[in-house]
């Protein structure tokens, strides 16, 4: 089958962030030196051909654009200063917007003051849509579900979930099915030896405990660039903090919800910090605004080749998470002061119009490599599992 | 004769010639012949050491004949001649062997044999030698002029630095117009000044040249004379054809090329939106703004390379200047819409020396390289919904093949031989299987012909950009200069004499003459042949046909040939 070359590919991948890869001849040093290609690994050269060429489809099917971590050792390396890393990361930026049938996370990447005005509109948005059923505001105790419905905000909370998992689940299958066609085609032998069943759930496993989860690639990828920093600056553990504490985040929400669901604890009732669900929530929010924190400074001071660039749209990410995170802990602060104060029911609107916002945007923003890395590392992890098999 | 001393040296050329020649044994054969006073053997015979060992015993020795059995008379003969020179002793009592090409590349089967061959060999030699005598080369007086065939880049600057140097110019162009290709050309490379400028620039300053005389629709007709002296017939076509005679010292051929015309089908060509590259020049010559094609703008490119050079049947060299100027016009395009595609699809790309910046430039801004497969090159079409396209393959990308819709196939088309057969045939110059001239030597003698005084220069020759076109051009002069300033030319005293007691007059030697060297003349009231020494080429043609044998070949006379038959033979030669 002939790749019908798209001409103005490498133009709209720089509209992405790209730094200029014409200069990159193709010598394969970033290859050589990339700690996370194997010994018959192709990127990121080859990724950096696909741009040139204008082979839109095949970068946009290409697992390896999204197993690498962004170490920047090619881009140190790098003879023409093509920046390779960098270009990396803008294909993948890329990739979301293609992925998304909307053009909406293509506004959000290209156009940065469209992109910022449309996210400060959506969180005004929700903050009226739900004022406009506020109920009392409490002054004996800070009643933020008397103020806000609990009903009103469950229900928009589904609603913006749904759509979110939708956008998502669009984005997934469209990716899924082009690096399936692209490694089928590949694939040389037939499936022999173990059971299909067996394989896929071991990549599953790889792609979501292994490397998800456990960061291994991540930690790999650091452990060769990053020695002269402390262990809780690496980059590999602020990613931690910051996924781990928002996943807890979300335990500690559904947990609350199935907790009122069966009836032993309303939602909204004030618990001691002790309280197990309580506790989960307060240090899952402190990983989850130390990892942010710590990204934000790494991007101020421009340290490492990862955050050496920025993107309005890791700024959007980061804002968005930190102001969620720090707002949280506001509202906490609030609950826990003796004379609950006025201002605790404002924080409390801002934030859950911020965290909704944060939640419909995520399939449109730097928020979407959660759900695609893991798609692209379960293709990496089934193809590596048959490049064991055929050996 | 007196006795002689005679130096032999034997060659073993690193064993291309003793891996079958036993070459002590045939030293052991010939050290003891009559007048042989040195007999050695050498590994390499052209060695500067052995070189200077040769000198060191010829002078040691007070030799007056030398021999050296090695390689073929074509490689060396002027080496060894000029190891005599250096010792004091006249060349011409040198004589080569060739037990080489001759013998023991000939004979690997019979290492025996070739000895004994050698042995023969290097005995005739050491014969001829023996009757050798010393020669002094012919002095001619020389005519200060050089005609120029060709008025493009390279014969206009050959012909103002001929005027320079203080020699009359004729300068015959074929087309009613001066210039040729250059003429032609907007923007070069690396100068970015018009071709149109460079030639005009050069026509004014040959019309200040009054010893410059151009003839513009002329043709060289015929040449006759020898070398320091032609006599050449120009046909020239103002208006009634006019044949005019001009008396010139040297020739410089500079007649150019022309550019390769792919066949009808050939990568697509004849397919609306297929050019070669001067068609394509052409066109971003007459582009302002933006680049348009039939009315309609370019959005893409495609550049095919190497089309109708380095191809496996047909022409198999490199043309040379494609690359470079084919990476140059991307250049132009680029300037004339930065947003242009563009794709150079080629085997190997070669733009060599200080034109790899443009290549690196070329790819900064924006134009795609890709290599393809000798054995998938690119194919063109034209699809049903109009589009044009170009198939082919990317080994940077894993052999994946692509298909790039293009407004534009260039297809990056390289030089050919000119034909003219008339000039051909007047000049009796060698052309290589490539169909371009040939040079004596590519190194040592890269614009002089095996014609004495007739030079070639530019791309004539073989391709080569503008720039390399002029410093052979240059070359040429210099060497028109170094034959004609110094107003006599030294001719190889190898030729024929007559013996005019002998001669009758028969003039069976003037029929048989190839190169007219004959005339009649009259010794002591009688008719009797002359040989025109400056005409005469030494070919020995004249000598077996003359009937009272008074003919003889300076150098190989016919005393000499008959020693070295017989002791090829050794039997005696009745």
């Amino acid at each position: 089958m002939s790749a019908l070359v798209d001409a103005s590919l490498l133009a709209d991948i720089k509209q992405f962030g790209a730094a200029d890869v014409s200069a990159c001849f193709s010598c394969g040093n970033c290859t050589a030196v990339c700690p996370l290609s194997s010994n018959d690994g192709t990127f990121p050269r080859r990724m950096i051909r696909y741009a040139q060429v204008g082979m839109k489809d095949a970068l946009l099917s290409s697992k390896e654009l999204w197993t690498c971590y962004h170490c920047g050792l090619c881009s140190d390396t790098c003879p023409t200063q093509a920046d390779p890393g960098g270009f990396m990361a803008a294909a993948r930026r890329y990739a979301i917007a293609n992925y998304d049938r909307t053009r909406l996370a293509w506004t959000m990447y290209t156009k940065p003051v469209l992109a910022t005005l449309i996210a400060i509109l959506l969180a005004a948005f929700f903050a009226v849509f739900m004022y406009t059923s506020h109920g009392p505001q409490s002054a004996t105790s800070l009643a933020f579900f008397q103020f806000i419905p609990e009903g009103l905000i469950h229900m928009t909370g589904v609603v913006v979930m749904s759509l979110a998992v939708l956008a998502g689940l669009v984005g997934v299958v469209t990716m899924a099915r082009g690096i399936s066609r692209r490694e089928g085609s590949r694939r040389k032998s037939p499936r022999d030896g173990r059971a299909p069943g067996a394989r896929f759930w071991k990549a599953l496993w790889v792609a979501l405990g292994v490397e998800s989860l456990g960061q291994r690639r991540y930690r790999a990828d650091c452990a060769t660039v990053q020695e002269e920093r402390p262990w809780y600056r690496r980059r590999w553990l602020i990613h931690s903090a910051t996924m781990w504490g928002f996943l807890g985040l979300l335990l500690a929400t559904l947990l609350d919800y199935g907790l009122s669901l069966i009836g032993v604890k309303a939602t909204g009732t004030l618990v001691p910090i002790w309280y197990p669900v309580r506790l989960l929530g307060t240090v899952a929010g402190l990983a989850l605004v130390y990892g942010v924190s710590m990204f934000i400074v790494d991007r101020l001071r421009r340290e490492g080749q990862a955050a050496k660039q920025s993107e309005a749209s890791d700024w959007t990410l980061l804002v968005l998470l930190w102001i969620t995170g720090v707002s949280g802990f506001i509202i906490e602060l609030a609950l826990y002061l003796p004379h609950p104060p006025a201002w605790g029911y404002w924080v409390f609107l801002f934030h859950v119009s911020v965290a909704m916002e944060l939640v419909l945007l995520a399939p449109f923003m730097k928020f979407a490599h959660a759900v695609y890395r893991p798609v692209a590392l379960f293709f990496w992890a089934l193809a590596g599992d048959e490049a064991k098999e055929n050996n | 004769m007196s006795e002689r001393r005679i130096g032999v040296f034997i060659c073993h050329c690193g064993g291309n010639i003793s891996d079958y020649v036993d070459v002590a044994q045939v030293r052991d054969a010939i050290k003891d012949e009559p007048d042989v006073v040195v007999a050695q053997t050498t590994i390499f015979a052209c060695a500067d050491a052995t070189q200077q060992d040769m000198v060191q015993a010829i002078q040691d020795e007070q030799l007056d004949g030398l021999v050296v059995a090695s390689c073929s008379p074509k490689l060396h003969t002027f080496t060894f001649r000029g190891v005599a020179k250096r010792a004091g002793m006249n060349p011409y009592l040198y004589t080569q062997v060739n037990i080489r090409e001759q013998d023991s590349w000939a004979h690997t089967d019979d290492p025996v044999g070739a000895t004994e061959k050698a042995i023969r060999l290097v005995k005739a030699g050491i014969a001829k030698t023996r009757l050798s005598s010393p020669l002094e080369p012919i002095e001619v007086e020389t005519t200060p002029k050089t005609m120029v065939i060709g008025g493009g880049i390279t014969g206009l600057r050959a012909a103002i630095g001929l005027a320079d140097i203080g020699l009359g110019v004729y300068l015959i162009e074929r087309e009613p117009e001066l210039g040729g290709w250059v003429a032609q050309f907007g923007a070069m490379y690396p100068h970015e000044r018009k071709g149109r400028e460079l030639i005009q620039e050069l026509v004014a300053e040959v019309r200040r040249r009054p010893s410059i005389v151009v003839f513009t629709k002329a043709e060289l007709m015929a040449k006759s004379g020898s070398f320091g002296n032609y006599l050449t017939e120009v046909r020239v076509n103002s208006g009634v054809p006019d044949l005019i005679h001009l008396e010139v010292g040297s020739i410089v051929v500079a007649t150019g090329f022309d550019a390769y015309q792919p066949e009808v089908g050939e990568y697509g060509y004849g397919i609306d939106g297929v050019l070669t590259l001067p068609e394509f020049k052409a066109l971003i010559d007459s582009s302002e703004g933006s680049l348009t094609y039939h009315g309609r703008k370019v959005g893409t490119v495609a550049y095919i390379y190497c089309v109708g050079s380095r191809q496996p049947e047909g022409n198999a060299y490199c043309s040379r200047y494609c690359c470079a100027a084919t990476v140059h016009a991307s250049l132009k395009v680029a300037e004339i819409d930065p947003k242009l595609h563009q794709y150079h699809l080629y085997r190997d790309i070669r733009t060599y020396g200080k034109y790899e910046l443009m290549y690196t430039e070329s790819r900064e801004r924006g134009s795609v390289y890709m290599k393809f497969p000798e054995d998938t090159p690119p194919a063109v079409a034209r699809g049903a919904s109009g589009q044009l396209t170009v198939t082919t393959h990317d080994t940077l990308t894993g052999g994946e093949e692509l298909t790039i819709p293009a407004d534009l196939v260039v297809l990056v088309t390289g030089m050919v031989p000119r034909r003219n057969d008339t000039l051909m045939s007047v000049l009796k110059l060698p052309i290589g299987s490539d169909g371009f001239f040939n040079e004596i030597h590519p190194k040592l003698r890269p614009v002089e012909t095996v014609v004495d005084g007739v030079l070639i220069a530019g791309t004539c020759q073989g391709p080569k950009n503008s720039s390399e076109s002029v410093a052979s051009g240059l070359a040429a002069v210099t060497q028109s200069g170094a034959i004609l300033k110094k107003g006599v030319a030294e001719l190889d005293p190898l030729v024929a004499t007559v013996n005019t007691t002998a001669c009758t007059w028969c003039g069976k030697c003037e029929e048989t003459c190839p190169y007219a060297a004959v005339e009649k003349t009259s010794a002591d009231g009688r008719e009797v042949a002359a040989i025109n020494a400056t005409v005469c080429k030494g070919c020995g043609g004249c000598t077996p046909v003359c009937p009272e044998g008074a003919i003889d070949l300076r150098g190989y006379t016919d005393a000499q040939i008959q020693a070295m038959i017989e002791n090829l033979a050794e039997v005696p030669v009745v």
